[in-house]
């Protein structure tokens, strides 16, 4: 089976700006994969070229090996697309809407019907089948979105900032939904500002900045790459660190206690409780503090010059 | 043939028009019905019969390809501008969709709501004046043929279109002016040679002359030219819109 993602020194440039950068990146099929970046990061130029609503400046994109300039058609049709502005037919009931999108990927009338209505029950918002789509509240536009990129039964599904402004209930229930499709096989691609949710969902994310792949990584080798900070407070205050070689990144006093950056907290901290005490420190107190995602995100990609 | 996707997408667009008859097709018979009110009522009996026939009369077939051609552009430039404007139209272009459906369905469906207008202003017309029909293949294969001509160009100024108000403009000062020079309300043969000679390069003329030719049985011009000119132009304005599909203009980034 081909990946379901699959692109080669993929380039897109706007005039002098270069919004993606040789981006090359595989998303195997049936993976749940994040794309994490900044504002202006490329995620979204990226999935815009999969589904043919940008047109690449160089390299290459496949969808489940179709590529996505030349077997267009195949590509489209393997993705369903729920993305981060809301782009609907105003004109038509909910449920039309969904059915025209069914049939635009070749569904037949009866059978659009039966879909529509089985993904507006999966979202939640069956009940509104026959409003349009401007009267619906904003948690319920971003579950039509969902609708609608399900309605095709997708082997592709790609979310743009799902969760973006939504509630904590909406985003649960969205993440449940997506959550279950990836268990059934399909594959997803997620776009997020919210590290919280690729560290919840992801089997891989890739840090894009400034066009360019940062690092692809499980979050969990994320996290390894991470240094944890071990802080002690002692019953005597120190005015410097003392000498903690061997092990320690770096060391500092902070508000009081002693903080020391170091590789793996719990590992180190019973050989730094006993370097304190044999010089003559007494220890009340010692809290591991370990790096978040977010921490790393933010590294990284200040680390590329993202964030300024 | 046309694909399941073709077919659901020529539907939308066919239902959006439909569905709204006092925006489509009530402006277009009221507009009709004073026009012949005025020629033919208030001002007919004061105005020259006109190749032997009254001037309502003669300028009937005008008035049906005026009003057809304006909504079939119309209805094209619209449709695309405003999926553009509110960007659902990416929904049939993240779709499984070729190109040329794309393009056969929006023009399709525009060329349908012209010749259903052209109908209703044809059926306005023979409550104020007895209209036949003298050569009804030429009246179909034309109509069909400038009704679809027209929903191209339309569909190219709504691809370069970058507010409602360029669709205005396109309408006042390229469609208008075309259609007034375009022989609807005069025989060319009223025309000093030079003007004549210049009317000739007006798309308009061809049309409402063979929409004439087929209605009253009168033409200034060669009927078969005429529609192997309009059919030369709307084959040149499909291909045209086709590449323009393809090549993103106005679609994509």
């Amino acid at each position: 089976m081909p990946p379901a993602i699959e692109t080669e020194r993929l380039v897109k440039e706007y005039g002098d700006l270069r919004a993606l950068d040789e981006v090359s990146l595989r998303v195997e099929d049936g993976e749940f994969f994040g794309l994490l970046g900044p504002n202006g990061a490329g995620k979204t130029t990226f999935i815009s070229i999969l589904v043919g609503l940008v047109r690449l400046s160089g390299g290459s994109a496949r969808v489940f090996g179709h590529d996505v300039v030349d077997d267009y058609r195949e590509a489209r049709d393997a993705i369903g697309i729920a993305p981060q502005e809301f782009n609907v037919d105003r004109f038509f009931p909910i449920e039309e809407v969904l059915m025209h999108k069914a049939g635009y990927h070749g569904i037949t009338h009866d059978e659009a019907k039966e879909r529509a209505h089985e993904v507006l029950k999966t979202v939640g918002i069956y009940e509104k089948r026959e409003q349009r789509f401007d009267w619906l509240s904003g948690g319920m536009k971003r579950r039509l979105l969902l609708a609608r990129a399900l309605v095709t039964d997708p082997d592709l599904l790609i979310l743009d900032e799902p969760t973006a402004g939504v509630d904590v209930e909406l985003r649960h229930d969205l993440w449940e939904i997506v959550s279950d499709l990836n268990a059934n096989g399909t594959t997803v691609l997620l776009t997020t500002h919210y590290i919280e949710e690729a560290e919840r969902l992801c089997d891989r994310v890739a840090i894009l900045d400034h066009g360019e792949v940062v690092t692809v990584e499980s979050p969990e080798d994320l996290m390894d790459r991470g240094t944890d900070t071990i802080y002690v407070t002692l019953e005597a205050d120190l005015d410097a660190p003392p000498a903690l070689d061997g092990y320690a990144i770096d060391a500092w006093i902070d508000a009081g206690r002693l903080a020391v950056q170091v590789d793996d907290g719990g590992a180190v901290a019973p050989r730094l409780l006993r370097d304190l005490s044999d010089g003559g420190h007494e220890v009340v107190d010692l809290e591991i503090a370990r790096t978040s995602l977010e921490d790393i995100f933010v590294d990284l990609t200040e680390r590329s010059g993202g964030i300024s | 043939m046309w694909s399941i996707g073709g077919r659901a997408l020529f539907k939308r667009e066919v239902q959006r028009f439909v569905r709204r008859p006092k925006n489509t097709f009530m402006p277009p018979a009221i507009t009709n019905v004073l026009y012949f009110a005025v020629f033919g009522i208030v001002l007919g009996g004061r105005i020259d019969e006109i190749a032997g026939f009254p001037y309502v009369l003669f300028i009937l077939p005008g008035l049906i390809v005026l009003g057809a051609v304006s909504n079939a552009f119309e209805n094209a430039a619209f449709s695309i501008f405003h999926g553009r404007w509110n960007e659902y139209i990416d929904e049939p272009l993240t779709s499984p969709l070729s190109y040329t459906e794309i393009v056969a369905a929006y023009v399709g469906a525009s060329a349908l709501r012209g010749l259903l207008v052209g109908v209703i202003i044809g059926a306005v017309g023979r409550i104020f004046t007895p209209i036949g029909i003298k050569h009804a293949a030429v009246l179909a294969v034309t109509m069909v043929i400038v009704c679809v001509l027209f929903a191209g160009l339309g569909l190219i100024g709504g691809l370069y279109a970058r507010d409602f108000d360029d669709l205005t403009v396109m309408n006042q000062f390229i469609l208008r002016p075309l259609v007034f020079f375009g022989a609807v309300f005069y025989s060319l043969d009223v025309l000093p040679s030079t003007w004549r000679t210049v009317s000739l390069l007006n798309p308009m003329v061809y049309m409402v002359d063979t929409i004439r030719y087929g209605l009253l049985g009168y033409s200034d011009l060669t009927p078969t030219v005429s529609v192997g000119v309009l059919l030369g132009a709307t084959v040149a304005v499909l291909a045209l819109d086709i590449w323009l599909v393809k090549r993103g203009v106005g679609l994509t980034d």
